[in-house]
């Protein structure tokens, strides 16, 4: 016997059992349909991460190549010294505030990067300086959001996993044995009934039989 | 034969469990999308003890959407209710102003309340508006 063909163990089997297992199965219904519906918007939020993902990375691994070039670029009209003193007064401040939303009830992080502009005198400076700092805010703003992305992969495949272990152990097991045994104890009653019919039919024959040789 | 459920009915237990798991990230209270955006970090509490955080070009794009009358009614975040009796997945949003947001991000020109979202909306919801939204588990027609 398969393990969805078992059925399960009743203390007694009454109607009152049959009607309470009928109810169950139909809970154990829902519940099934909760987590498929709550499976759905999961998988397809992870997908949509993954794509995402691969999108920034690949987009990150070219920034970085552009950077590197403009910087070579800048290089050839300043010196490194200049370069570090433009890096590190651009901004007085560069903070990220990480905090978390909520999908379909799994809690996944969110990073928003928080700049605060320096006393920086743009004019002093070469132009393609400034483009070597706007190259490199894009690659830091896209390596938050990646950490993010990447971190929320990881949460929601493990619910995920979760999810569909319990889904399919409801689809592949309890449901099927409930639905058995709600079968067996059907025909159970049914088997009982005729038993009674014949039992009554014997009785009525006899007490026919007994008021005839009477 | 074996034993799974005994006497205790676990199934209803689970699914009321499962149901908590779910909701327990809904919000304590919505905010409104104005006082959102006069906020350093726009965030709303959750039942958990948690927050939720929006990211502020999402919160700016609905007040773009919006203008300024129905941003000053919008809550958020918006609740997409999600109807388990219905035989497709399908989700709910029963606010007028989050209904209006929803039809403009999705271009929809014609819509009824309460509007009705199926999985393939909301791709270009996620894209677009995804910390603005959360879902709601409900469980109509069931009584446990």
């Amino acid at each position: 016997m398969s393990q969805s063909q078992q059925i399960l163990r009743i203390a007694r089997p009454t109607k009152i059992e049959l009607i309470k297992l009928k109810r169950r199965v139909k809970v154990a219904r829902r519940l099934h349909r909760v987590l498929k519906d709550r499976l759905i918007i999961l998988i397809q939020e992870l997908i949509s991460l993954i794509k995402r993902s691969l999108e920034l990375r690949t987009k990150v691994h070219e920034e970085l190549v552009r950077c590197e070039e403009l910087l070579f670029d800048a290089l050839s009209v300043s010196t490194p010294q200049i370069i570090e003193v433009y890096a590190s007064t651009r901004y007085s401040r560069v903070s990220a505030v990480v905090g978390s939303r909520v999908v379909a009830g799994v809690r996944v992080p969110l990073v928003e990067l928080e700049r605060k502009e320096g006393s920086i005198d743009y004019s002093a400076y070469p132009l393609t300086l400034h483009e070597v700092g706007k190259c490199y805010d894009a690659v830091i703003e896209d390596i938050s959001r990646l950490a993010e992305i990447e971190i929320s992969i990881v949460k929601l495949g493990a619910e995920v996993a979760r999810i569909k272990r319990r889904a399919n152990a409801l689809e592949n097991i309890l449901i099927p044995r409930m639905e058995s045994t709600i079968k067996f104890l059907e025909m159970k009653f049914e088997e009982r009934e005729r038993e009674d019919k014949m039992r009554l039919k014997k009785v009525k024959e006899l007490l026919t039989r007994k008021s005839q040789g009477g | 034969m074996v034993s799974i459920l005994g006497n205790k009915d676990i199934i209803e237990a689970y699914l009321r469990e499962e149901l908590k798991v779910v909701n327990k990230s809904l919000p304590l209270k919505r905010k409104l999308l104005t006082e959102l955006l006069r906020e350093g970090y726009p965030h709303v509490a959750t039942r958990d003890g948690g927050i939720h955080m929006f990211r502020k070009s999402e919160l700016k794009l609905a007040y773009e959407l919006l203008g300024d009358e129905l941003a000053s009614k919008l809550y958020l975040p918006i609740i997409l209710e999600v109807r388990t009796d219905l035989k497709e997945t399908t989700f709910l949003v029963k606010d007028e102003v989050s209904a209006k947001l929803i039809a403009k991000v999705l271009g929809l020109d014609k819509y009824e309340l309460p509007l009705y979202l199926y999985p393939i909306h909301l791709h270009e919801l996620r894209k677009k508006i995804e910390t603005l939204i959360q879902y709601a588990f409900t469980l109509e027609g069931l009584t446990l």
